[in-house]
């Protein structure tokens, strides 16, 4: 027990000495030592890792290019039927104005012949 | 210094009991002290080429005791060990934390209620045995912020071991 007293710095002193450390302490240290100084398996390419983490490694970046291919393929494909569209759309509307430019043009036709007065008055199809 | 395993064994044998002494007296338990301890002297293993002197060793054990068993205590604190919130509250241990110690005296248990910084200092004084003027050296510290954490540390251990004397003459 501490003795209050007026040398209570010696008091802490003696009981705050060092203590010996757990038994096999030394022992212990030495294997830890021994464990570190053991070579490291190095992998085939010999960069200091192993080669499971190469192959994780090449899976991702394999994985990450597949991936970017893929989104590639699926844009141009979107792009594809864009372009298909577009050009239906342009295939009707052209199919549709021959159609109205043929059906003004036989109509401008009889109606010259009528004024010309050659042959049977074909009647014109706008007249009542 | 020589780095043949037989050197460095003796090194740790030399060394082990302070090196374990600062772990335990910082760290307050028994097994992370050990960890602590060990963790140091494999850091000495890597080290030992760049040390001229076993004066050198010694310094170089103790500052590095210090620190690592003050960030030991922090990692601790942060993953929520009561124990380890106990001894920086600045309070008196509680009896279960006291039951947790059951190794260490009475003044190593109050010691563990000082803040990590200042316990390290006053092991660096009371256990080994350093002037001041050494401690502010190792540890980096500005010398009035030893001397300061000395005298109060001196002066709360002296208060609580006062008021635990009384509490034991009164039964």
């Amino acid at each position: 027990m501490v003795e209050m007293k007026d040398d209570f710095e010696p008091e802490l002193r003696e009981q705050l000495r060092a203590r010996e450390a757990p038994a096999g302490f030394a022992d212990r240290v030495m294997a830890r030592v021994a464990k570190r100084q053991q070579p490291q398996h190095r992998g085939w390419l010999g960069f200091g890792m192993p080669v499971w983490q190469w192959a994780v490694a090449t899976l991702l970046v394999a994985a990450m290019v597949a991936g970017g291919l893929e989104r590639e393929r699926e844009q141009r494909e979107q792009g594809e039927r864009a372009r298909e569209q577009v050009l239906l759309a342009l295939h009707i509307t052209g199919s549709t104005l021959r159609e109205v430019q043929q059906k003004v043009g036989a109509s401008d036709a009889v109606h010259e012949m009528n004024q010309k007065g050659a042959g049977a008055v074909i009647p014109e199809k706008d007249e009542p | 210094m020589d780095h043949s395993q037989k050197t460095f064994r003796d090194l740790v044998e030399r060394h082990q009991g302070r090196v374990f002494s600062i772990a335990l007296r910082i760290v307050g338990e028994s097994g992370a002290a050990e960890e602590v301890a060990q963790d140091v002297f494999l850091e000495l293993y890597r080290a030992l080429p760049g040390l001229e002197s076993e004066e050198h060793v010694t310094a170089w054990l103790r500052r590095v005791a210090c620190h690592r068993a003050t960030d030991a205590l922090r990692r601790r604190a942060v993953r929520g060990y009561a124990a380890a919130e106990e001894y920086q509250d600045g309070m008196e241990l509680r009896p279960a934390v006291r039951d947790f110690l059951p190794l260490m005296n009475r003044l190593e248990q109050l010691l563990l209620t000082l803040p990590p910084a200042q316990r390290a200092v006053m092991v660096l004084r009371y256990q080994e045995d350093l002037e001041p003027e050494d401690i502010a050296t190792e540890m980096k510290m500005p010398l009035a912020t030893v001397r300061s954490y000395l005298q109060r540390g001196v002066k709360m251990l002296r208060a609580k071991a006062q008021r635990t004397l009384k509490e034991y003459s009164r039964g």
